[in-house]
């Protein structure tokens, strides 16, 4: 394998590799930059990452410099550090000083490289370009006069996206990166946009002004939106949460989460969610004690007792669920549900070029694989729903029902009782995606309320 | 919906199409042809041009604003473009565009009521040995002085 | 133009036919041995043709200077994907309108180096990228290839051999940066015109993903007096190693005859060219500036003006041939002023992409442009330099180093000029 020095250490490089990626590869090396991105195509336009090559008189830009034989780097020459802070300072002196009011700052890469790259003082006396900000629809909020020009989001839609939403108008210190006559965005992957955005120009609508990024902890977990199984990162405080990321996955998701996974987290938060036991008192849930609410559900779950199991359900819950149906509810009959129309794992295909299924949770095919049939509107007495809270609950289920997860009010309105579960967010658990990859996911909050996971509830009622 | 450029328009096209191995090697060609119909290019007509040349209406926008020759809104009858770049301005441009401006009552960037007359800065136009230099639409005006623009301009009257 | 006949010194290789309209005509240049130096080297290999224009030492005429058979040689043999012979005739320099004069009087001779050029790289389409303002000279070129074609001299069989060559105009719309080879090929490509990464180089990766060869008006315009006369002759009259031939100089701004001047590279300084060629300084007022190569090249005092022009005398001496634009400015014209113009051009034709030239542009005219008007401070000036510094050498193109080596070279050779504004006197 061809070797090229870095700062003073040789390293192995794979032919057709650039200075950048190999630095990145190893790991130990910290080249600044702002327009590179390893899923973009290269631009070498911000020239922050400008490295030292000897032999070549001027700096080059380590992303577009393929490593040579031989080849000696430095990342941090005087002349380097020299030009870092030409750029931060190029960079900053048509920035607004938005930090206090950012949502970007502590995650910022011009916040962080400015402190290590930059100088502290401005010299800058002239009149600060502006923008006037449309509106780009409900995703994205935009804010032009923050923007770098570092163009990943035209790139984004370009190369990621298949469409050219975001383009630049006009040129040199007038550009502006826009949407086509300033319309919203269309694209299911917008919330990207604001991930590779490495200042606050482009951020997230739902999460704007709601919490300081530092504040945040961060929890590894699996989406639940669909069958794809795209890994995230769900960040929150105080057991809410305020927002999921993507996490890397070259095999699955890569950089990216759909906008349907993004924000489906607002079950959790919900305010009208069930968090406490609940039985029907007259014509309306009335919320009461454990206790008395299994006791409840014991009283009505008799005679020929259906079982639904919904399909966002880890293989954990499925199994518990089984075993609690088999030895407690002799004779029931237990089917899946989730999304309709798609009842089979061999329904389940893709539902656009990038990431999404048409199974909208995560675990049709660990339900499949454990042995459950899917619900074809089969009739009986009383009925037992569990749900994670993301499996559409089916029309028409019959008799009496006992709603055991997560429900919003308004959908456990006609049930006889309610005990309360966990969402993904609430608990550990292993889900089997699209491709038979089995994916196990942490839990990030406490749960909500008095909800108790499937595990307890099954103790509690026998 | 009826179409907004002309029959021309499209064989014009059609004729220089086998040139390039691209579609979006069009553009240039069929925005300065729609220019010509219209004297600049409206939204709907960079829309039909999306479409008559099969790319994306969003890179149409983005193409046309980088070229300072497609005209964003309506310009006068003729279009002075004044040349205000260093070897213009060193033989007398910028007195040139004030007697201009004057002349017709309009700023640089303006056009007159009666839609007759738009002035505009331009850049260096590559006769910089006959400055000072004013292109009216196609043409190249050089050796200007102030009278001989005003003689220029009554003709165009 | 001013004059009648071509000016200069002999040989006029590329301005023999100025100030004739009817030289332009095929008729006329087919009577005055046109496109026998095309059938010569059609006859000849490839390889041949490209080793006689590498023994002319002729180098590239739009500004860079690099040389041209070195970087004919450069196109690969095979190509899975077609070549291009690509005339950059967006003459947008500031201070240079030569090539305007070659199509306009010579547009065969163009045409003839394209089929030259196309034969010695292997290449059957040629476009001849023009400045969007020059519309009667696209007309001129479409006329002259429009009658090529009919006699022959262009299509499927060119001038009766079994080459193929095709040759179409493709105008630009207003943008300077359309004249940087790779912005250029975006541009013909129907994009913005934004100079691209490099590598891959034109030579391998160019028009539409094609080996290309990207030329100017004049450097194809003397290809067919070296295929006649021999690289040779043409390298002898060079005066400087590496570096042969004529050269077509622009002279503009205060002097008595403006206009186009060719002669042999290196055979005359600055100062002979405008006292001895150009009637000296207009109204006899006195000299203050000298800008030799196209307003991208660094400014020269009146003391500095005995270099030779060429290219390795003008580099050594810290400025630059370019594109042989020379601008003169004379005591009546502030020199602030003056760069202050010359700034907000390069900032008006940034393309935006890079940081260090997007923003520093905009910053220095702001700066020069509050000198200007009295509201500067000495920091200013030491700030104008230091922002110069942060862009040269460090932009993806070299519209940052033609934008910030005048504003260096301005103020280091010219700082009372700036302090003074700033102290209040407005002296010129």
């Amino acid at each position: 394998m061809p070797k090229c020095t870095i700062d003073g250490k040789e390293y192995e490089f794979k032919p057709g590799e650039t200075i950048i990626q190999l630095a990145d590869r190893v790991g130990a090396i910290k080249i600044p930059r702002y327009c590179y991105h390893p899923a973009l195509s290269v631009v070498a336009q911000c020239r922050m990452c400008a490295v030292e090559v000897e032999k070549m008189p001027k700096l080059q830009t380590a992303c577009s410099t393929p490593c040579a034989e031989g080849m000696v780097v430095k990342t941090a020459s005087p002349k380097v550090k020299e030009m870092q802070s030409s750029v931060m300072e190029f960079l900053l002196i048509n920035h607004p000083l938005d930090c206090p009011i950012c949502d970007k700052s502590g995650e910022c890469d011009l916040q962080d490289y400015s402190y290590e790259y930059g100088a502290a003082d401005s010299r800058y006396d002239e009149q600060r370009r502006t923008y006037i900000d449309l509106d780009m629809g409900p995703v994205i909020k935009k804010n032009m006069n923050r923007c770098i020009h570092c163009t990943r989001c035209i790139r984004f839609c370009d190369e990621v996206g298949g469409y050219r939403e975001m383009i630049a108008m006009k040129r040199g210190n007038s550009t502006e990166i826009t949407t086509s006559d300033g319309k919203p965005l269309e694209t299911d992957y917008a919330g990207n946009l604001a991930d590779v955005c490495p200042t606050g120009s482009l951020t997230l609508k739902e999460f704007r002004f709601k919490k300081r990024a530092w504040m945040l902890k961060k929890t590894p977990s699996v989406c639940e939106g669909c069958s794809k199984g795209c890994n995230i990162s769900i960040h929150h405080e105080g057991g809410t949460v305020y927002r999921l990321l993507p996490r890397e996955n070259q095999e699955i998701n890569k950089y990216w989460l759909c906008d349907e996974g993004r924000f489906n987290f607002h079950h959790v938060n919900s305010e009208t969610r069930i968090v406490e036991p609940a039985v029907k008192d007259g014509s309306s849930l009335k919320m009461t004690d454990w206790k008395s609410a299994v006791s409840k559900a014991k009283e009505l779950a008799k005679g020929n007792v259906l079982v639904l199991v919904g399909t966002d359900l880890t293989n954990e819950e499925i199994t518990d669920i089984k075993k609690f149906a088999d030895t407690n509810l002799k004779g029931a009959a237990l089917y899946h549900f989730g999304t309709p129309g798609v009842t089979k794992t061999s329904d389940d295909k893709a539902a656009d070029k990038l990431l999404k299924r048409t199974s909208k949770t995560a675990n049709l095919n660990g339900a499949e694989k454990l042995g459950l049939k899917p619900y074809t509107g089969e009739k009986s007495g009383a009925t037992i729903v569990f749900t994670g809270g993301r499996a559409v609950l089916p029309q028409g289920i019959s008799g009496t029902v006992i709603g055991v997860g997560v429900f919003e009010k308004e959908d456990a309105a006609k049930f006889e009782v309610v005990l309360p579960g966990l969402t993904y967010a609430e608990k550990n658990g292993t889900v089997v995606n699209y491709e038979g990859r089995e994916q196990k996911f942490q839990k990030s909050i406490d749960p909500k309320g008095k909800s108790k996971a499937v595990s307890d509830v099954v103790k509690l009622w026998v | 919906m009826s179409k907004l450029l002309s029959e021309d328009f499209y064989k014009e096209i059609k004729k220089i199409k086998p040139r390039y191995p691209t579609n979006q090697a069009l553009l240039l060609p069929a925005l300065h042809l729609a220019q010509k119909e219209y004297g600049w290019v409206s939204k709907e007509v960079m829309d039909e041009i999306a479409s008559a040349i099969d790319i994306p209406p969003s890179v149409v926008r983005e193409v046309i604003t980088f070229y300072t020759m497609y005209n964003l809104k309506p310009v006068g009858k003729y279009h002075l473009q004044v040349c205000t770049n260093i070897s213009c301005c060193l033989r007398g441009a910028e007195d040139l565009m004030h007697h201009c401006e004057k002349k017709l009552g309009i700023h640089a960037g303006e056009t007159t009521r009666d839609g007759k007359f738009t002035i505009n800065h331009v850049e260096c136009l590559g006769a910089c040995g006959t400055a000072p230099v004013i292109q009216i639409n196609d043409d190249y005006h050089e050796n200007l002085s102030p009278e001989k623009i005003d003689k220029i301009i009554a003709e165009l009257t | 133009m001013s004059f009648t006949t071509p000016q200069g010194v002999e040989p006029f290789i590329v301005s023999k036919f100025f100030y004739n309209k009817e030289a332009a005509a095929l008729d006329y240049y087919m009577k005055h041995d046109g496109y026998a130096a095309a059938k010569k080297s059609l006859a000849m290999t490839p390889d041949d043709v490209i080793a006689e224009v590498k023994k002319s030492n002729l180098r590239g005429r739009g500004g860079a200077g690099f040389p041209t058979g070195m970087k004919w040689s450069f196109i690969p043999k095979q190509s899975s994907v077609p070549k291009y012979v690509v005339c950059n005739a967006d003459e947008s320099e500031p201070g240079t309108f030569k090539d305007r004069a070659i199509m306009t009087y010579s547009p065969h001779m163009l045409i003839e180096g394209m089929i030259i050029a196309g034969h010695a790289i292997g290449s059957h389409i040629g476009f001849i990228y023009i400045r969007g303002e020059y519309v009667r000279e696209a007309e001129m070129l479409e006329k002259a290839i429009d009658d090529a074609y009919a006699k022959g001299v262009l299509g499927n069989k060119v001038l009766g051999t079994d080459f193929k060559f095709d040759l179409y105009v493709h105008r630009g719309a207003g943008a300077y940066i359309c004249g940087e080879e790779t912005g250029l090929l975006n541009s013909l490509e129907g994009k913005r015109g934004e100079p691209r990464v490099k590598p891959p180089f034109p030579a391998i990766k160019g028009a539409f993903g094609g080996p290309t060869v990207v030329n100017n008006v004049e450097t194809l315009a003397a290809i067919p007096w070296i295929m006649t006369n021999g690289g040779e002759a043409y390298a002898k009259m060079g005066k400087f190693p590496n570096s042969g031939g004529t050269r077509l100089f622009c002279v503009s701004g205060h002097v008595n005859k403006p206009g186009l001047y060719e002669f042999p590279v290196g055979s005359v300084t600055i100062r002979e060219l405008i006292y001895n060629y150009c009637g000296g300084i207009l109204n006899n007022r006195k000299l203050r500036a000298v800008i030799p190569g196209g307003s991208s090249a660094p400014v020269l005092a009146p003391h500095e003006l005995d270099i030779p022009l060429d290219v390795e005398p003008m580099m050594k001496a810290g400025t630059m041939l370019g594109s042989c634009g020379v601008i003169v400015i004379d005591e009546s014209f502030p020199l602030v002023k003056a760069i202050r113009v010359i700034t907000h051009f390069y900032a008006h034709e940034s393309c935006g992409q890079c940081t260090p030239c997007r923003e520093g542009t905009r910053w220095m005219e702001d700066v020069i442009y509050r000198i200007e008007n009295g509201k500067g401070t000495l920091k200013d000036v030491e700030l104008l330099s230091n922002i110069a510094a942060n862009i040269n050498g460090k932009t993806l193109c070299a519209l940052g180093d033609a934008a910030a080596g005048p504003v260096a070279s301005f103020v280091a050779k010219f700082r009372s000029d700036f302090e003074d504004l700033i102290r209040g006197g407005h002296n010129a």
